[in-house]
This record gives C-alpha cells, sequence and structure tokens, in this order.
C-alpha cells in the first residue's frame, strides 16, 4: 500500500491490489465452481429421467457462468481485508485517494453481468422449449391424476385405477393433474418434473422415465394438516411389467 | 375511565385533566377490549343462522366483527381520533396540545401515547421489532425442535402448521419494518435536516396501528391457529379454522399501517430536506428508504384486498376465490405475490442501503459511483415490480407466461449486481475501520452472493421445476431476508446506537454475536439447500429418513443463531443502561444526523443546516 508511485497513477493495473486481488481471483474461482456444483451435484438424487438430468447439468453450468463473478467480489473483499485493517475506537487516517466513480468499472460490471443474464435466459429457453414439446408426444401414455386430502389416485386411459403410481420404462408419460378439495403439487423428485393440482383445472405436465425402480412422489403444496405424509411411491418397470400390471388393474376395475 | 370519550372539548373544563392527556396505551387497551366484547356479545346474539349447514361461516362473521371493534375500540382508545374529531367540530389543536403529543417533558410515558415525535415513534418501532424478532425467534426454535427427529410429533400437526405460519408472516412483518420503522423515523428526518416528519401524527398512527394489527394475531393462536403458511393460499386458507380471521385482520391493519407509513416517508424526503440538499447531494440511505417504502405503496393495497376477498369468501360466501363459486385460488396467488415479490426488496433495499451509507465511513473513502447505486436501486424497484409469476411457474396459471416472467426476474440481476459493485468499488483501497457493522458489508456480500446465485437457479423454470416447495427456496429466501436483510439491519443498529440512545452499543457483545449469528445462520441454511436438494418439502412436520443429517445440521445451527441473539439483546439492553457515554460524532461521518447533540433537541435543529456537498468527501487528494 505504501509504495505508490505517482506512475502508477494511470496504469491501473499495477497497483498491487490488483494484482492480489487477482491471484485471490484465480484461487477463487475454480473453488467456487467446485465447491459450488459438487455441493449441488451430490446432494441431488440420482436422475430418473432426462428431465431430471437437464436440471443438474443446468444447476452445474450455472454454478460455473456465476463463480467468476462471485470470485470477483470475495477476491475484492479479501483484498481489502489483508491490505489495511485498523482496529481501535478512532478512525484510521482517511485513505490516500478520493476515487468515487469509475466509468469504465461501470461498464464493464454492467455489460458482464447483461451477457451473464442473457446466458442464463437462453440455457433456459431451450430446455423449457423441448419440455414444452414432450406434452404433445404422440405415443404418449396418459396418466389423470388427482390430488386430494392427503393421497394421490392415478386413473389410466383403458380403466385402470390406482393409489400407486405405475410407469414403463422409456416410455413418454403425460400427466393431467387436478384437485378435489384444495391445491397439491405433484411432485416425482427423481424426475425432476411438479406440477400444481388446482381443484377446478386440469394442468399438464410430461416426463419419460429412464430408469427401472422405485422412486418418490410427494406433495409440494402445504395442503392441510397431513400434507408431510401426502407422499407415495412411482414404481417403474420395464414395457412388459407395467402392461401385466395395467391389465391386472383394468380387469380389477371391471369387476367391482 | 373511557366515559367522558363522546363529548372530549365540551367536557374538559380547566379543573379537569383534558381527555387528550388521559389517552395512552392503557385506556386504549381497555377500550378495545370493551368494544371487542361488546360487539361479540351483540353478534352472538343477534346474527340470525346460517341457512344450510355450512362450516364456520357465522362464526367467522362474529369473530371478524369482534376484531374489527377491537380496532376500532383501540384506534380510538389511544387517541388517535383526537385530532379529526376536533377538525370536524371545526377546531384544531391547539400549541400547548401539540407539544404534548410531541411528549414534551414528558420522560419515559411518552414511550406509552400517541406521540407524534419522530424519536419517540423510532424507539417504539425499535422495541416492537425486537419483540416481534424475539417472538418469532422462539417460534422458530419450536419448529426445529419438532423437526429434530424425522417423525416429528412432539408438536401436533395443526399447532405445527400454525407455528411455521405465524413464524412466516410475522418475521415477514419484523423485516419490513426492522430498518424503516426505528432508523427511517429516528434518524432519517435528521439526516435530511428537518425537524420532524412532514405529518407527525400519521407517524403515531402507523406505529399504533402495528400494535392494533397484533392482537388478532395473538388472538388467532387461541381459535384454530394459521395453519396455512405464511401466504395463506386459498381455498386452503377458506377451510382453514377461524384462526384465519385473525390472520386477514392483522394484514389489512398491518397493510394500513405500511401505506401510512410510505406517504408519510415519502412526502418527508420530497419536501423537508435541508436547503442543498439536492438529490446528488442526499445520502444513499435515503434513496433505500424511499423506494421501500415507495414500492410499499402500490404492493400493500393489493395485499390488503387480497384479505379483504379472503375474509369475504370465509364470511360472506362469496368466491372470489371458490372454483365452484366461479372464482378461482389463481386470483389469490397472483393478488399475493403482486405483493409478494416487491415486498421482499421493501425489506432488502433499506438494509443494503444502510451498509452503502456506512461503507464509506468505515472504509474512509467515498462511496464508489453514487450514481450507479441510485441506478441500481431504481432499476430494482421498477424491475420488481415485474416479476411476480415467478413464484407460480409450475402453478399451472399461464404456462406461457413462463419465458417471460423469467425474462424479468433474471434481468433484476442487473441492478442486483450495481449493489454489489458499489459496496465492493467501496471496499476497494479503502482503509478499514474492524467494527461490527464493517464485518456486516462483509457478511451481507457473502449471504446476498449466495441468496442472488441461488435465485437464478430458482428463476430458471425448468430447475425450479424441481426445487420450488422444497427446503431450497426456504434457504434461498433466509439467505437474502435474513443473511442480507437483517445482516444490515443488526449493523445499523449498532452503527446508529449511539445516536438513538446516546451511548455507545458495548463493541466486544457485538462482536461475539456477530460471529455467532452469521456462522450459525451459514450452518442453518446450508444444511437446509442440502435438504432442499435432496428433495425434502417445505412446510412438513415429519420427513423421510434420508433428510436426518441436513436437518440435524440446521437444528444445531438454529441454536447457534439463538444464542447469537440472546447475547445481542443483553448487548442492548446493557449498553443502553450503562454503556460508554457516545461522543456526538463517535464515527466521524458525515451526514447532518451527527451533527445534532446527545441527547437530541425535540426539535432537533435550532437552526437548519445548509448542505453544500455530498456526504463522502473521505480520502485525501493524492499528491
Ligand atoms: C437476485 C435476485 C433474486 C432472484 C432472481 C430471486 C428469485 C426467486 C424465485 C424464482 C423464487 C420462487 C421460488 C419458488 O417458489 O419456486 C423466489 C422465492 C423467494 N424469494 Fe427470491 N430472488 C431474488 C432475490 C430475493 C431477495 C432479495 C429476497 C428478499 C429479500 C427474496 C425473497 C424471496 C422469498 C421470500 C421467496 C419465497 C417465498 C415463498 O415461497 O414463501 N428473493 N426468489
Ligand atoms: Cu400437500
Ligand atoms: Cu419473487
Amino acid at each position: 500500500m505504501t509504495e505508490l508511485k505517482p506512475s502508477t497513477k494511470n496504469k491501473w493495473w499495477k497497483h498491487p491490489d490488483v494484482k492480489k486481488t487477482f491471484i485471490f481471483w484465480l484461487i477463487f474461482t475454480p473453488a467456487i465452481g467446485i465447491f459450488g456444483t459438487q455441493f449441488h451435484v451430490l446432494s441431488m438424487p440420482d436422475p430418473a429421467s432426462e428431465v431430471m438430468g437437464g436440471v443438474i447439468g443446468l444447476m452445474r453450468l450455472f454454478t460455473w457462468a456465476a463463480a467468476p463473478v462471485a470470485a470477483l467480489v470475495f477476491a475484492i473483499c479479501a483484498t481489502a481485508l489483508t491490505s489495511s485493517r485498523h482496529y481501535g475506537d478512532n478512525p484510521p487516517a482517511d485513505a490516500d485517494h478520493q476515487i468515487s466513480n469509475s466509468p469504465r468499472a461501470n461498464a464493464t460490471w454492467i455489460v458482464v453481468s447483461a451477457m451473464l443474464c442473457l446466458f442464463a435466459l437462453v440455457t433456459g429457453l431451450v430446455v423449457l422449449q423441448k419440455e414444452g414439446d414432450a406434452l404433445h408426444e404422440e405415443n404418449a401414455i396418459h396418466v389423470n391424476v388427482t390430488g386430494q386430502q392427503w393421497a394421490w389416485n392415478y386413473d389410466y386411459a383403458d380403466g385402470a385405477r390406482s393409489e400407486v403410481l405405475y410407469l414403463p420404462v422409456d416410455v413418454p408419460v403425460v400427466f393431467h393433474i387436478t384437485s378435489k378439495d384444495v391445491k397439491h403439487s405433484f411432485w416425482i423428485v427423481e424426475m425432476g418434473i411438479k406440477m400444481d393440482a388446482n381443484p377446478g383445472y386440469t394442468t399438464e405436465t410430461a416426463v419419460t422415465p429412464n430408469k427401472i425402480g422405485v422412486f418418490n412422489v410427494r406433495c409440494a403444496e402445504l395442503c392441510g394438516l397431513l400434507h408431510a405424509y401426502m407422499q407415495n411411491k412411482v414404481h417403474v418397470v420395464s414395457k412388459a411389467d407395467y402392461e401385466k400390471w395395467l391389465a391386472d388393474r383394468s380387469a380389477l376395475e371391471a369387476r367391482s | 375511565m373511557t366515559t367522558t370519550m363522546n363529548h372530549p372539548a365540551a367536557a374538559a373544563g380547566k379543573s379537569r385533566t383534558p381527555i387528550i392527556e388521559r389517552l395512552n396505551i392503557v385506556t386504549a387497551f381497555a377500550l378495545g377490549a370493551i368494544s371487542a366484547f361488546v360487539v361479540w356479545r351483540l353478534a352472538l346474539q343477534f346474527l340470525p343462522a346460517d341457512s344450510e349447514v355450512r362450516l364456520f361461516t357465522r362464526e367467522d362473521k362474529i369473530t371478524l366483527l369482534s376484531m374489527i371493534a377491537w380496532f376500532v375500540g383501540f384506534m380510538t382508545g389511544i387517541g388517535a381520533l383526537v385530532a379529526p374529531f376536533r377538525w370536524v367540530m371545526g377546531k384544531d389543536l391547539s400549541h400547548d396540545e401539540n407539544m404534548f403529543l410531541a411528549g414534551k417533558d414528558m420522560g419515559i410515558k411518552r414511550y406509552f401515547r400517541y406521540t407524534t415525535d419522530h424519536k419517540v415513534v423510532g424507539i417504539q418501532y425499535l422495541i416492537i421489532t425486537m419483540v416481534i424478532f424475539g417472538i418469532g425467534g422462539i417460534l422458530a426454535m419450536l419448529i426445529r425442535a419438532n423437526l429434530g427427529t424425522p417423525e416429528g410429533g412432539l408438536i401436533h400437526p395443526q399447532a405445527y402448521n400454525s407455528i411455521v405460519g405465524t413464524h412466516g408472516i410475522i418475521m415477514i412483518v419484523g423485516t419490513i419494518i426492522m430498518v424503516t420503522g426505528p432508523i427511517g423515523n429516528f434518524i432519517m428526518p435528521i439526516m435530511i435536516g428537518a425537524r420532524d416528519m412532514a405529518f407527525p401524527r400519521l407517524n403515531a398512527l402507523s406505529f399504533w396501528l402495528i400494535v392494533a394489527a397484533a392482537i388478532p394475531l395473538i388472538w388467532a393462536q387461541f381459535i384454530g391457529g394459521i395453519s396455512t403458511g405464511w401466504s395463506a393460499y386459498n381455498p386452503l386458507a377458506g377451510q382453514a379454522p377461524l384462526g384465519m380471521n385473525g390472520y386477514i385482520m392483522f394484514i389489512c391493519i398491518f397493510a394500513l399501517s405500511t401505506m401510512v407509513a410510505g406517504a408519510n416517508i415519502t412526502t418527508t424526503v420530497v419536501r423537508m430536506r435541508a436547503k442543498g440538499m439536492t438529490w446528488n447531494r442526499t445520502p444513499i440511505f435515503i434513496y433505500g428508504v424511499v423506494a421501500s417504502v415507495a414500492l410499499a405503496l402500490p404492493a400493500f393495497p393489493v395485499f390488503f384486498l387480497s384479505q379483504v376477498m379472503s375474509g369475504m369468501d370465509r364470511a360472506l360466501d362469496t368466491s372470489f376465490y371458490n372454483t365452484a363459486g366461479g372464482g378461482s385460488g389463481w386470483l389469490y396467488e397472483n393478488l399475493f405475490w403482486i405483493m409478494g415479490h416487491p415486498e421482499v426488496y421493501v425489506i432488502l433495499i433499506p438494509a443494503v442501503a444502510a451498509l452503502m451509507e456506512m461503507a464509506p465511513v468505515f472504509t474512509r473513502r467515498p462511496l464508489f459511483s453514487f450514481n450507479v447505486a441510485v441506478m441500481g436501486i431504481a432499476g430494482i424497484s421498477g424491475l420488481s415490480i415485474l416479476v411476480w409469476a415467478h413464484h407460480m411457474y409450475i402453478s399451472g396459471w399461464a404456462p406461457l407466461l413462463n419465458a417471460p416472467f423469467m425474462l424479468t426476474t433474471e434481468l433484476i440481476s442487473i441492478p442486483t449486481g450495481m449493489l454489489f459493485l458499489v459496496l465492493v468499488g467501496t471496499l476497494w483501497r479503502g482503509r478499514l475501520w474492524m467494527t461490527m457493522p464493517t464485518l456486516s458489508i462483509f457478511a451481507l456480500l457473502w449471504n446476498f452472493m449466495i441468496g442472488g446465485i441461488t435465485g437464478i437457479y430458482l428463476s430458471d423454470v425448468p430447475a425450479d421445476a424441481f426445487l420450488h416447495g422444497s427446503m431450497y427456496v426456504t434457504a434461498h429466501f433466509h439467505y437474502t431476508l435474513m443473511g442480507a436483510g437483517l445482516t444490515g439491519a443488526l449493523a445499523s443498529l449498532v452503527y446508529w446506537f449511539p445516536k438513538m440512545t446516546g451511548r455507545m452499543f458495548d463493541k466486544k457483545l457485538s462482536w461475539i454475536s456477530f460471529w455467532m449469528v452469521q456462522i450459525g445462520f451459514n450452518v442453518t441454511f446450508g444444511g437446509m439447500f442440502i435438504v432442499g436438494l435432496q428433495g425434502q418439502p417445505r412446510r412438513v412436520e415429519a420427513y423421510a429418513a434420508l433428510f436426518n443429517r441436513g436437518n440435524l445440521i440446521t437444528s444445531i445451527g438454529a441454536a447457534v443463531i439463538m444464542s447469537g441473539m440472546l447475547v445481542l439483546l443483553y448487548g442492548v439492553i446493557s449498553s443502553w443502561r450503562h454503556g460508554v457515554v457516545a461522543p456526538m460524532n463517535p464515527w466521524h461521518a458525515k451526514t447532518l444526523e451527527w451533527t445534532v447533540a446527545n441527547p437530541i433537541p425535540l426539535e432537533n435543529f435550532a437552526v437548519l443546516p445548509v448542505v453544500t456537498s455530498d456526504p463522502y468527501g473521505y480520502g485525501k487528494e493524492k499528491k
């Protein structure tokens, strides 16, 4: 801080604080990127659909895009904290400059944040578009989902009914969701889809499960007393098993 | 004691104490309670029974009517109607009466009356904010206690839901008033060189409305609670127990308070700045306060209305939100978030602006890019009324609007980034004077960075389809509301404590509590991010074993926050009572509030100041 020479006046990058900040930035960027992505990716469940894979990918991408900016802010903080600290009940001497503006810094900052913003928007829109198309999949199976306090009911196209969701692997599904009483939210956790169940309206969402297994359906909207228990399993099974289950179910329904 | 109420001027003979001097918090509570009881009894007697078998409707009417009666009685009893009554009679208050209302030579009693002095109102706000945070904090500890084990079960689910809802709404109210209330009222008028607020009586009104609002909320706890979460979505709210009426009344009265305060503060700043205080020389904190209340001005009438409609659906069988009757729950969601999103910036902006105000003081250099700071505040305020439906991406209301709302939401990160630029720019090459407010600047940058980046994930529609309704959202908004907002408010408390109380805030205690709160906070909500990502929904009283670890982390962190807050509370009490007596300008700052003596005279300035430069002239000219 002390060896300020007049010659540094125009060459701002020669200032010792700049070097320090740059070094901090070089360390912080990968640290934040790696920690941030690991934190998110490790915590999230293993994807059971392409959609969920996409969500995890987006989070990873956004984290890396944000890392340099966050790192710059923290690097400046670290530089300030390590350069000049004063403890005591009286103030330190005033700083050795009166910089109250820097059009160049302002402009750079605003342009960079605008570009990051645009980037986030475009990536989001691309994925959104894909998911919108999924609703119009030709060979999709259709399931009517009805929420009520505090359980889910599933109606299949050919008359089968169930309180537990069965889905064939690798076949697109379109859910038509509604509610009998208050708002619920239909969330298949590992597939990364969620859509509110509104009384009096039907809403749609779609997904293609790509993994055989048992996954979680949880209600994601406070719906009264037993909201916490409004959860269930979804079984993703092979196509053959699914057909069999469906036939059993329809027969059962036809008998009753 | 209240029988003379109806003939104030006439009855006030020389020998008797005039009515205006008899009214205080005791008469207010008494009159409120009496009128509530009378109306309750009358309604019970005379309201016709419901024709069909309906849950609640008649009881709803009775509850709401009694609460309204409480409200009217309380406001009358505190003296809010004295002046309007005089005007109706064609008279005005005398000078002596106005001085009495300002609390002249009254000592401690003025804090329990309809006092108009902005400094008294500021202290009243400070106390009520602390009470709110205290109660909200205890409720939070109850929540964490219940979530200590996956099965929950410590608290009955209905009570648990109610605790969550009450915690949520009172903390929101607490954070809304935490800066604009105490600091905005006490410090702001002095900072702009004024003798009082533009409408001193409205100032008193805005505070006492909050007290009046508190009772229906407490009342609600005994008649079924607020089992809907703070957002009180319909149709769930329509089917909730009678306690919901308490929420409705609470919001309506609080919204009135906010509107009154907003009009008052805006007018004061626009009209009453000192000579020479051009917009370029107006401190950035003032911009923050004005932006906050100016955002509240359009937002809170909507909140008010949404609750009136909610109450009508319950009590009068209308169906604004009832699909079967032609309404829609989506209408409620829209109204709620048209208020709700601006409201989060109502909370955030003054807290950040306060830290911007302190940054030059504690770095001993000018504020970096004042213009960018103003642009950032203005940009956020403008954009924040255009983003509300990002809370409804997956509600199914209007899927086609998701893309435009994603655009506006992500655009907000540009003005938000400007606030960061101003703060780091001011830290750049500064001489740090290490105090608790200085540390808070760093804490804000850290927490708000995390809150902001997670906000970007949430604003991305596909990612939100996974994250919405999960603990991740809860963690996000705690990072912004508490990590950024409350951090700024606590720094404000320590920074302006010497001016507000005449004593310094104990340095050691402020540091200890700072570290405890900040570390506890990051542990708490770091853990909450984890369980959110793992898939734990919000507002649940039991959870799958999978979420054990994260919840344990969160509960431990919460205990640390609570301990840190207790240290802070001890610091407030002990410093207020016997802290080091503060000099006039302990921080060697350049804004006007530091030019008035301690204790501050009733009218602040004997001679009004004239301003000739901005208050950020720190730093030495380079040779
Ligand atoms: C950087 C800018 C921010 C962005 C992009 C952002 C984005 C979002 C989004 C998209 C949601 C909805 C999440 C969902 O329910 O699925 C949300 C929720 C929320 N945000 Fe932010 N946010 C930002 C800053 C803030 C700030 C500064 C505050 C408060 C001071 C705040 C408070 C909240 C609250 C209270 C909620 C949730 C309310 C609830 O559902 O109960 N946010 N945010
Ligand atoms: Cu639910
Ligand atoms: Cu929002």
